[in-house]
């Protein structure tokens, strides 16, 4: 017989289900995993974009959200001005509506680190290692920047007198305003950055020499010889190659030209010139081999230059430069069909044979590309290994534009970034992984029932009538709300954002928040799932029980 | 975006509910809704089972198990005995299945709303007698197998919702657990609301469907997108308020999608999908038109 | 004070002086007369209730369970149809252990269609849980549904108070309407244990698994059977504000009776007279009113009627393929008892066929003549029938 117990009159429950631990129906376990968003893993220089913007939305504080950002990339200002954001290429919102202004977002963030004086907490230096940087360009300023990050001391040295490379010598201030690339820099150079200015090497300083002094050297160079047009009369003294114009233009000097100025090629050289000229007051007409649809130029700028009515002339390639009384006339060009993709992918042009014609121009600039110098590299050749920064020499790696021909700017800050990581490798003897190599969240994984849909927020703009005559900057970014709206429709691709949804439809109350956390309650899961499929962000994975 | 429901958690885990039970997530979301101050009147239903065994109970509140058909009767008598002892802040929750609703709790319902005696019913429809193994109910859709249609059901799914209507009660809403935000607003305004409110929300039951548990909630929200369970509310048997409207676009690939992941509709031809899809548009069609009505009443 | 009262009027009566809180109700031949004077007597607020005016008996008894659980004092009245469309929820209010009381006026179960009295309808729901009285005047109804609750109330089980069709539902008598500060006194207002409380948080009624079934049911049985002891004691408490009481059962003139009638309901006070009338001319001869007929006062019964040589016990109603349940009930409270009585039944009455007391003496006669009983059912006042 059961032994004697105490009843209720009738069946009235007094004791709640938590005697019941349902963990043990489970077959699956839910389990909180982070991937990589599209927008981290397409950044070359390796932003954590979802969790800067994450930080913006949980108004954790600029400051936090502009220290995370410049671990991977000390140029936000910069680069939220300049880049070509491949990151809002690979958005996921874009297949839902419009990417996120990630660009408007960086270059916020970056204004504000400069505004408010914001400082890095770095390592001490350690003086036992010793590290030539050549090239104060973005590959190189970024190299000693993650260098010092790691706690070590670099040298730099830059054959100009300005630092910036490209950023203080090629890219005009409407797009790109010098103080804030020298503000950017300054930053970096103030963290105990050595800089040796107006010292190129070979000239000033020879490589060996450098070599033996400092064991490890990062060459940063760049790609700054121009190629040559190579048509009769490109020898002309108002044939000026598109960098020599930037260059002038940076460096505040007047340049000389004439009233109709005819640009060759189709890259962001070739529009930064063409909208040079034309706040300088003269007609430019871009000429360029192929369609609109194959310019290599960002798209923004080709939006830009067409709103600005610059001219183009599409499928034409130069022929010859006609001459009068040492004057330049007129462009003589020949018309071009699209042919057969290339490996590239892009259509090649084809002149169409007979049809000439002339544009009349009386100044030239040819946009069409640059090249490596490595002149200064005695001996043999420099060869770069299949991780895209060491060399065949001992302690000498390479990167940036130098190796790569003429990329961007954060393709640049990338390699500068990496080259800095294996050089610690290096240094230290440690074989460290690079990055991870997951694959990133894809649109299909979403669970876009939670988004609405919201346009974009664009940056604020200067109006066409007040930009044409002069070089202000055309973009003024976001004021405070249009970033606050604009971060609001991040997607925050696989990575929890706290939405709660987890939390809100698990049907078992399993899902517990600490601490600003959640945490699964095993002892009640029952695995059903209805979490992961309702992340929004497939933040949350399915792992199979082992019973 | 985010929800913003209550924190307050009226309810334990432990509870039976199979894994994924849209019944059960209803519950919880219902009692967060209401708080502590609720008594849940609970007849023959799922929930008979999933509150657990005497000596447990899974739900922080008073709970009554009834017989099968007597949720809005019970649910009346409770009302009538806190309102003569003067508790009159209480809210009474009649918990029902389709079963117990659209069957055989229909009469008990009738009388109760026609006497507008005040407290809210939900009916929580997962289509079917699923604690009993999955029976037909007259809340079963057209063309759904069950254990008792074992090839498909020939009759269309009740309208409960115009029967309730048609009470003039004060409040009667379709609600989903799909959408956490609308649901709970809808309790909280039954809430404040005397008489006899009526909620149906349709939840997804993996084992009766046969679906996989964590499309659960996916379902009863492509249900809501497809219309063929839109979430609107009726004041007084008059006002009607079509909620989400631009969530809800009657397509035949959103009504293709819910039937083609649920094993209860796998036997369904071409020609029988065609005439469902038909008559979702056509009952979406009836719906607007009462929605167009609200204008000619207030003239 | 007296009044004039039909036996429905006095069910009203009984359950305004009880202060019934909840009152759900449906009408049904013979019984509309004390919901219509009950909701008067909410209407005027002589009665502070709330009348649920439900759709069906069904819904009645599930409004008083809901109330009860709730912690009213709840109370219905029905009969025949009504009652057995409730039977569901008549164990449901047991099992639940809800002090509900409930008039039902006996009437004969359709079809055919039937107004008239018989006891089928509240005997069917015998072993449903709930108490019964089977009342015989309308100061006894007045009087019982009062008593009613206090021993529902105490013993955690509905109460089930029965009047016959007509004949007392319809029939006026004087009647003592107790006072009811008196009445408050001896009834004090319903204060359950467990109830449905915000405070509590319980949960009732659920999945019982046969780990523990068996004890709630033998719980009920425990109770049942110490409301006979309590039904005594009240019994006696309520004579002592109002002067009257009843007794689970009454044996009326039984002293060294040789014969001893055995009735319920309105019969009784047919066979009184009977038995007056034989007294008068010597014969010995009694009669035991059965009133409490759940839980069966067995043993009150055994010690009214081992004594005498024969007991003829007459039925208002047929156990079919049994006999008269009344009957049957004595007959196995006899069963396991050395000295017992010749016991014999009959059946009567059925469908509101006049009981008169030409009626009882056809019985006193066919008993008077028979030494032996057998287990044959005697028929009085049956047609022949070819």
């Amino acid at each position: 017989m059961k032994q004697v117990f105490q009843l209720p009159p009738w069946a009235i429950s007094t004791e709640s289900t938590l005697y019941n631990k349902t963990g043990s129906w489970r077959n699956y376990r839910p389990v909180y995993r982070n991937r990589i968003p599209p927008c981290n893993n397409a950044c070359p220089s390796g932003e954590k974009i979802q969790q800067y913007i994450d930080i913006l939305n949980q108004e954790e504080g600029l400051y936090k959200a502009w220290k995370l950002l410049t671990q991977d990339n000390p140029f936000p200002a910069v680069c939220g001005r300049v880049c070509f954001h491949p990151c809002e290429n690979s958005c996921n919102r874009s297949d839902y509506d419009e990417p996120i202004n990630i660009h408007t977002i960086e270059r916020f963030i970056g204004d504000i680190g400069l505004n408010e004086g914001f400082k890095w907490r770095l390592p001490r230096v350690n003086k036992k290692y010793k590290i030539a940087i050549i090239g104060a360009g973005p590959a190189g300023l970024s190299c000693a920047y993650h260098l010092r990050r790691r706690g070590y001391q670099s040298t730099i040295f830059e054959a100009d007198n300005k630092l910036g490379g490209l950023l203080s010598q090629g890219i005009p201030s409407y797009r790109l305003p010098q103080d804030i690339v020298q503000a950017e820099i300054a930053r970096i150079i103030k963290s105990d950055v050595k800089i040796h200015s107006n010292t190129a090497i070979g000239n000033e300083y020879d490589f060996d020499k450098l070599l033996k002094e400092y064991k490890t050297v990062f060459i940063a160079i760049g790609a700054h010889k121009e190629k040559k047009l190579g048509i009769p009369g490109a020898e002309h003294p108002s044939v000026i190659p598109a960098l020599e114009f930037l260059y002038q233009l940076c460096a505040g000097k007047r340049v000389k030209i004439g009233q109709r100025v005819g640009i060759i090629g189709g890259g962001n050289s070739a529009l930064d010139a063409a909208r040079s000229v034309l706040r300088l007051g003269k007609k430019p007409i871009v000429i360029y081999r192929r369609t609109e649809n194959e310019m290599p130029a960002i798209l923004d700028e080709i939006q830009e230059a067409k709103e600005e009515q610059i001219e183009f002339v599409f499928l034409a390639a130069p022929e010859r430069i006609i001459i009068r009384n040492n004057k330049i006339v007129s462009l003589e060009c020949i018309k071009m069909k699209l042919g057969q993709a290339d490996k590239t992918g892009r259509r090649q042009p084809i002149p169409i044979k007979g049809s000439d014609f002339k544009v009349g121009v009386d100044t030239i600039i040819p946009a069409i590309g640059e090249e490596v110098d490595t002149s200064f590299i005695p001996g043999s050749f420099l060869k770069v290994l299949d991780d895209t920064v060491s060399t065949n020499y001992e302690g000498v790696f390479a990167g940036g534009d130098a190796v790569t021909g003429p990329k961007t700017v954060v393709d640049a800050i990338g390699a500068g970034k990496k080259a800095a990581h294996l050089i610690h490798c290096y240094l230290r003897q440690v074989c460290l992984p690079v990055g991870a190599s997951e694959k990133p969240v894809v649109f299909e994984d979403l669970n876009t029932a939670y988004f609405e849909h919201e346009t974009r927020i664009p940056s604020g703009k200067l109006p066409l009538s007040s930009r044409l005559k002069t070089f202000a900057e055309v973009y003024q970014g976001y004021e405070k709300p249009q970033l606050k709206q604009e971060c609001s429709r991040c997607f925050s691709c696989g990575v929890c954002n706290k939405c709660d949804n987890c939390f809100v439809f698990c049907p078992d109350m399993s899902v517990n928040k600490r601490a600003g956390k959640y945490e699964f309650d095993y002892d009640y899961c029952k695995g059903c799932g209805v979490c992961v499929l309702e992340c929004p962000r497939n933040a949350i994975g399915l792992v199979q029980e082992e019973r | 975006m985010k929800f913003t429901i209550p924190q307050e958690e009226n309810m334990h885990p432990g509870h039976l509910a199979c894994p994924g039970c849209g019944g059960a997530l209803a519950m919880r979301l219902a009692l967060k809704a209401l708080g502590k101050k609720t008594m849940v009147v609970l007849p023959a239903c799922c929930w008979s089972i999933i509150n657990g065994p005497f000596p447990y109970s899974a739900v922080k509140v008073p709970l009554f198990h009834t017989a099968f058909e007597t949720a809005g009767s019970v649910s009346s008598g409770i009302k009538a005995a806190l309102d003569i002892l003067g508790k009159k802040d209480i809210t009474v929750l009649a918990w029902a299945g389709d079963g117990g609703t659209f069957d055989i709790g229909l009469q008990a319902l009738s009388a109760a709303a026609e006497r507008n005696d005040d407290f809210i019913y939900v009916c929580y429809d997962n289509e079917a007698y699923m604690n009993t193994g999955i029976q037909r109910s007259s809340a079963t859709p057209w063309g759904a197998w069950s254990s008792t249609t074992p090839a498909a059901k020939e009759e269309p799914k009740k309208n409960i919702m115009d029967i309730m209507v048609a009470h003039r009660i004060p409040y009667a809403a379709t609600a989903s657990v799909s959408y956490p935000d609308d649901f709970i607003r809808k309790l909280k305004r039954a809430k404040d609301i005397k008489g006899t409110r009526f909620i149906h929300a349709l939840v997804c039951c993996p084992t009766g469907w046969k679906c996989s548990s964590e499309i659960s909630i996916k379902l009863t929200r492509l249900a809501v997108q497809s219309g063929i369970f839109p979430l609107y509310e009726v004041e007084n048997g008059l006002k009607y308020t079509l909620n989400k409207p631009q969530q809800i676009s009657p397509d035949n690939k959103l009504i293709r999608s819910y039937l083609g992941a649920q094993g209860r509709f796998a036997n369904l031809s071409e020609k029988d999908t065609k005439k469902i899809v038909a008559d979702i548009k056509s009952e979406w069609l009836r719906l607007l038109n009462k929605i167009e009505g609200n204008i000619c009443i207030k003239q | 004070m007296k009044e004039v009262m039909s036996g429905n009027h006095a069910v009203s009566y009984g359950a305004m002086l009880s202060r019934a809180q909840v009152i759900a109700a449906y009408p049904i031949t013979p019984q509309t007369q004390i919901v219509e004077m009950l909701s008067e007597f909410c209407r005027t607020g002589r009665l502070k209730a709330k009348f649920i005016k439900v759709e069906s008996e069904h819904s009645a008894l599930a409004a008083c369970i809901g109330a009860s659980i709730a912690g009213a004092r709840a109370f219905t009245a029905t009969s025949a149809q009504g009652l057995a469309l409730m039977h569901e929820l008549i164990h449901w209010a047991a099992n639940g252990r809800m002090p509900i009381v409930m008039a039902d006026v006996n009437r004969s179960m359709a079809p055919g269609w039937s107004i008239w009295t018989d006891q089928n309808d509240s005997l069917s729901q015998r072993d449903t849980g709930w108490l019964q009285f089977y009342c015989e005047s309308n100061q006894e109804v007045i009087d019982t549904i009062i008593q009613g609750y206090k021993i529902a109330e105490t013993v955690l089980l509905p109460v089930m108070v029965v009047l016959d069709a007509f004949v007392l539902s319809h029939t006026s008598e004087g009647v003592d309407i107790p006072e009811q500060k008196l009445v408050d006194k001896f009834l004090p207002p319903y204060k359950p244990q467990y109830k449905m409380d915000l405070n509590q948080t319980l949960a009732f009624g659920a999945l019982v698994t046969p780990d523990y079934n068996f004890e709630l049911k033998y719980q009920i049985q425990e109770a049942m059977e110490y409301s006979l002891t309590l039904a005594r004691k009240v019994d006696k408490e309520f004579k002592r504000f109002s002067g009257r009481n009843y007794g689970l059962i009454e044996p009326y003139r039984c002293a060294r009776a040789e014969i001893i009638l055995v009735t319920s309901g309105t019969i009784t006070s047919t066979a009184r007279e009977v038995i007056d009338n034989l007294r008068k001319q010597g014969e010995k001869i009694g009669l035991l009113k059965i009133r409490m007929f759940r839980p069966f006062p067995a043993q009150e019964v055994i010690e009214a009627l081992e004594d005498c040589k024969k007991v003829a016990v007459i039925d208002r109603n047929i156990g079919y393929g049994v006999g008269g349940i009344l009957c049957q009930e004595i007959k196995s409270a006899f069963c396991n008892n050395a000295r017992r009585p010749e016991i014999f039944g009959y059946i009567t009455g059925i469908g509101g066929r006049d009981v008169t007391p030409d009626t009882i003496m056809e019985i006193v006669i066919d008993v008077r003549k028979n030494n032996k009983a057998d287990n044959r059912i005697k028929y009085v006042g049956l047609r022949k029938l070819r």
